[in-house]
């Protein structure tokens, strides 16, 4: 299955001359100016840039998640192919004036169309920890969610499976494990019992390294031998089959006992996640309400939420800032390492660049709504083009002491953007064109682009 | 949460306070019924002072009036409803309000709570703004007023709702369990008669609750409305709300389990004030529809210098409120998982 | 808001945005009307009762030839009342009374319970404990019953009316001026210890008034309703013994025992009552957009 994925070469987002305004008393805020960006299949792409430029913006138009006064005035953005913004920017253009209620309207719509993709094919970590998961309920639950509206048809798979298994079933499972361990025979084995649902379960008891092996012999022996009430059990088997669920409120008592079962399970495979994540004692942990964690186990749970049903794309809005540093360093040490072993494409937002060296393939800048510069990590710090980048190279505090540049000036008023390149105002290099026309992206290097009429266009 | 006891000892210190403007007569007059007089009174006035030390510093006197308080013995009343010992006044009366209280209660939270949700789900649109204009309207309306005009529909008009009293009286005329206003063994008619099976007069006793309840629950209804749409506006913004849309959860989940849940908790701490205007608005209704409760009490001992029902009846509503006010706090705590001893 | 000074261009901007915030709020343009509307029925009857032509314009004037009340009709636009009193121009004069009946319990109650809530808070300790239990122990009882009690023990007069219902507001006011005082006092008491020798006293009224002084205004205005509310309340269920008290409460009672045959006789006083609620509602509803940050900026 994660092959695939490295087989198609289109990008998985592809953000063409994206324009979002939001309409306040206030004023028109132009959030997004043009935002041309692709995002590419398995990579790690790293977004960066000061408060206000709208990286956030974007990282939640691309899920959708747009409040109701904002406007897309222009552009597209394509997930895996698909227009789902389509119907705001249709009724944007054909508005005579902006109304936040109708936008509603068909913000609701897209949320419909979107809900079957977010979590399952695309996902978002937050900010803030503390925020962003509901105080009201256990952080097991709110991992489940993810699990029981996209994938009912695993958890009921893994729940069947442990029914049908036998004690002899699980005796010759610990004995291939000895054997081979996790690999071919095993999963023949499995998928002639017609127990596949086993699968995930035995491979993360397996793969603990805390436990003795002892224990796991143990664990994995008790893999069987559940029998579920025979009207639940006709319901999961058909959950498993066409993976959705069933109208629960059409079936009154047994859809309560299936939907218990269902949560159970994935209450089950929240506490596996979070045990190959490192996390101590998952299986309290699940129980636990999310003012009892600390915060860098708060973020560990979100970022769990999010990749726990291996989506093709992950966002991470400064999944970081809102931490102390030791835990900074632990959650992008689990990032990289999810890297490894979950082959999705990340986005990775950050105002901080040196987090972004760490973990980015690929970095794109941006300045007041738009994207100035975006290459390879390697390009972008050893020879940063564009005056803004290299004016942020030369703000990042390293080791060796050099002086740090606080850069002059002030970002622009959104809702009056200067008709022309947005870093004119502060630009030790600027030009004449610079002031009238926005300059489009050059290329400067081997996939290396930049926004600026230094590297192109008409000179003078 | 244990303040409330010192608030009760305050409410205690006020009445008694308020019983002390003018000099010690207003205390004789809760106690001292108005019909003695001659040498009974002046025995019934020994009586008293043997209990109240009328000669003490004011202080010593309030602890000797406490401790008549915690007795039970508040004092007489002395209105053309009843007259006698104020306890027995609250047990005759006091069921009444309760059964009211409870049906105002319970219509208050069916409608109010979906409503308010509505709005807030579908801000600024024709329902929103239709709602919001009908609860306004609601909200400045006097409670009398609401009472009297439902009472023109309802009962002039159409004639299909009684106006006074908790039933007709003829139907409970000679049954066993019921003499003297009251019925056994709850005191509240309407349970007391489904208890013995009396269909009839558990019907009629509905029918008299209908319409001083939804007045009650009117006024309120509006306050709550609002106060739910705005909680529900402002929880809609947060992150977790966001999160959970992202997570792909469906959008009727994403309101009614995150969102609502959430949006409850300022509602249910901010409904003790709900409560009190509540009490305040039975004061009200139950002089419009003649209903026998405390609130009819109250007035009545207003109107009739009756200063036993007047004292008694405040700390009675004070009680009542303290103790909502007190369970309210306990179910906040049992739902917010944040708040633990 | 911070302890700096603002330009003075920006206060100019601010107050054009506030004036275009409340505006834009229809409703609440139609309530200020209506207000005002009251509010100079009550200043004409009060300064200037000759231009009306009452005789009596503090009281009413029943009618003992006629006590039946009478359908509206050319002579009574609104209709009479019992005891023959013509309702519109009972009307008039009640609004003049119940207007200033409210303002004067609203405005010594506000300035009351700030002062006290600003003082209290800023000295902290023990007094703020004292404030705080005393504000619990009025809140513990419904107000009305506490107006009835307190009014009733003053003896049932009109004037006992009012410092009943003061006393049982001001409690609320001294808890707004608590919350703000709390929060600017965390602000400026970090700034005061910094700053040398001047009057913390001074420093601290000087941040906590201006920043009371907007949650303050808008409930007052909300209050206005609420009292008038309370006061009609009263005067219905018959806590003032004296007749011919032009107040719109007190008309609705009139006509509540002809409530089958005559219903405008009550439903006419009552309306008003409900008018002025809602305008002031309205009102008080537009000056929170104006001052809530939220609102104010949100579409």
């Amino acid at each position: 299955m994660m092959e695939n994925r490295k087989h198609d070469s289109s990008p998985i987002v592809k953000i063409e001359n994206l324009h979002l305004h939001y309409y306040t008393r206030r004023g028109v805020y132009k959030a997004l100016n043009g935002v041309n960006l692709e995002i590419r299949r398995g990579e790690v792409l790293g977004v960066a840039g000061e408060s206000g430029c709208g990286k956030s913006t974007l990282g939640r138009a691309i899920m959708g998640i747009i409040p109701r006064n904002a406007a897309i005035v222009e552009g597209k953005i394509l997930v895996d192919g698909v227009d789902y913004l389509k119907p705001l920017r249709e009724y944007f253009k054909r508005a005579k004036k902006f109304k936040p209620t109708k936008n509603q309207d068909l913000l609701k719509k897209v949320n419909e169309e979107m809900s079957k993709i977010r979590g399952q094919k695309i996902s978002m970590v937050f900010q803030e920890p503390m925020t962003t998961l509901n105080p009201l309920l256990t952080v097991g639950y709110q991992i489940s969610e993810v699990l029981f509206y996209h994938n009912p048809g695993l958890l009921a798979s893994r729940r069947l499976a442990r029914a049908r298994a036998t004690k002899e079933d699980t005796k010759n499972i610990v004995k291939i494990l000895k054997e081979e361990g996790e690999g071919e025979r095993l999963r023949q084995y499995l998928k002639n019992r017609n127990i596949m649902g086993l699968e995930d379960q035995i491979i993360s008891i397996w793969r603990r390294k805390e436990l003795h092996d002892l224990k796991k012999e143990q664990m994995i022996l008790e893999l069987c031998c559940e029998p579920i009430s025979s009207m639940a059990r006709g319901y999961l088997e058909q959950i498993e089959k066409t993976n959705s669920l069933p109208k629960f409120s059409k079936l009154p008592i047994v859809g309560r006992i299936v939907k218990r079962e269902l949560l159970k399970e994935a209450f089950k495979k929240s506490a596996e996640f979070l045990g190959l994540l490192g996390i101590p004692d998952p299986d309290k942990v699940v129980y636990m309400y999310p003012h009892e964690l600390s915060g860098g186990q708060r973020q560990r749970i979100v970022i769990t939420t999010a990749m726990i049903n291996n989506p093709n794309l992950v966002i991470l809005d400064e999944p970081t800032s809102a931490l102390d540093v030791t835990i900074q360093a632990q959650i992008l040490e689990l990032v990289k390492e999810l890297k490894e072993k979950i082959n999705s494409t990340y986005m990775f937002i950050s105002h901080d660049l040196s987090v972004l060296s760490e973990v980015s393939d690929r970095i794109a800048i941006m300045y007041a709504g738009q994207v100035v510069e975006v290459g390879p990590k390697s390009a972008i710090f050893n020879s940063p083009k564009h005056p803004y980048t290299q004016m942020l190279m030369e703000a990042i505090p390293t080791i060796e002491a050099h002086e740090l540049k606080a850069i002059k000036g002030e970002v622009p008023d959104m809702r009056n953007p200067p008709k022309g390149c947005m870093f004119y105002p502060r630009c030790p290099y600027a030009m004449p064109i610079c002031k009238e026309k926005r300059p489009p992206l050059f290329k400067v290097g081997e996939d290396h682009y930049v926004a600026c009429y230094l590297y192109g266009g008409e000179k003078k | 949460m244990l303040l409330f006891i010192p608030t009760l000892i305050g409410l205690t210190v006020i009445v008694f306070t308020l019983l002390h403007i003018g000099g010690t007569t207003k205390l004789l007059a809760m106690y001292l019924s108005p019909r003695l007089t001659g040498a009974a009174r002046a025995h019934v006035i020994a009586e008293l002072d043997a209990k109240f030390h009328f000669n003490q510093p004011i202080y010593v006197q309030y602890f000797y009036w406490l401790i008549q308080i915690l007795e039970g013995n508040w004092g007489i009343t002395n209105t053309p409803l009843y007259s006698g010992p104020v306890t027995q006044a609250i047990e005759i009366f006091f069921p009444n309000t309760l059964i009211l209280t409870i049906f105002a209660a319970i219509i208050i939270w069916l409608v109010s709570i979906p409503l308010g949700v509505h709005t807030a789900v579908n801000r600024d649109k024709p329902s929103d703004n239709a709602i919001r204009v009908a609860s306004l309207t609601f909200y400045a309306m006097p409670w009398y007023l609401i009472g009297v005009v439902l009472i023109i529909i309802f009962a002039v008009y159409f004639r299909i709702l009684p106006i006074a009293g908790t039933v007709n009286p003829s139907l409970v005329v000679g049954l066993s369990w019921y003499h003297n206003g009251i019925s056994y063994p709850t005191h509240i008619l309407l349970i007391d008669a489904l208890l013995h099976g009396d269909f009839k007069v558990a019907w009629n006793a509905f029918l008299h609750l209908i319409m001083p309840s939804v007045t009650l629950s009117l006024g309120v209804m509006a306050a709550l409305i609002r106060l739910m749409r705005g909680t529900m506006l402002e929880t809609m913004d947060q992150d977790f709300v966001n999160f959970a849309r992202a997570k792909g959860v469906p959008e009727k989940v994403v309101i009614n389990l995150h969102a609502k849940n959430n949006a409850l908790l300022p509602v249910v701490t901010n409904f003790g004030y709900l409560v009190a205007g509540l009490l305040g608005g039975v004061v009200v209704i139950e002089d419009v529809f003649s209903y026998p409760g405390i609130g009819m009490w109250l007035t009545s001992a207003m109107l009739n210098n009756d200063m036993g029902g007047i004292m008694g009846g405040t700390l009675l509503f004070g009680l009542i409120l303290v103790t909502t006010s007190l369970f309210l706090d306990i179910l906040y705590a049992k739902i917010d998982p944040r708040i633990r001893y | 808001m911070s302890a700096q000074e603002t330009t003075k261009e920006d206060k100019y901007r601010e107050l054009k945005l506030s004036m275009e915030v409340f505006f834009s709020n229809k409703s609440a343009v139609a309530g200020l009307v209506i207000f005002l509307f009251y509010f100079f029925d009550a200043i004409i009857l009060q300064f200037f009762p000759q231009v009306m032509p009452f005789k009596h314009p503090y009281s009413l004037t029943p009618n003992y030839v006629n006590p039946i009340p009478l359908p509206p009709s050319k002579k009574f636009p609104f209709g009479t009342t019992y005891p023959g009193v013509n309702l519109l121009t009972a009307i008039i004069k009640s609004i003049r009374l119940d207007f200033w009946l409210s303002l004067a319990v609203v405005v010594p109650g506000a300035f009351l319970g700030v002062i006290i809530g600003i003082v209290a808070t800023y000295f902290g300790g023990l007094v703020d404990e004292v404030l705080m239990r005393i504000t619990d122990i009025v809140f513990s009882i419904p107000y009305l019953v506490l107006a009835i009690a307190i009014g009733y023990v003053l003896g049932r007069t009109l004037d006992s009316m009012m410092i009943a219902l003061i006393l049982v507001w001001w409690p609320l006011y001294a808890r707004y001026a608590r919350s703000v005082t709390l929060e600017v006092k965390e602000i400026t008491f970090i700034e005061a210890a910094r700053a040398a020798g001047s009057s913390k006293m001074k420093i601290m009224f000087r941040h906590i008034l201006p920043n009371s002084l907007p949650p303050v205004f808008v409930q007052m205005s909300l209050d206005l309703g609420t009292i008038m509310l309370a006061i009609s309340a009263l005067a219905f269920i018959g806590f003032l013994p004296a007749a011919n008290l032009p107040e719109l409460g007190y008309l609705t009672s009139l006509g509540y025992n002809y409530v089958e045959t005559a219903p405008w006789a009550m439903i006419i006083p009552g309306m008003f009552i409900v008018l002025f609620a809602l305008a002031v509602n309205l009102m008080g509803d537009g000056f929170r957009d104006v001052i809530d940050p939220r609102r104010r900026s949100a579409l």
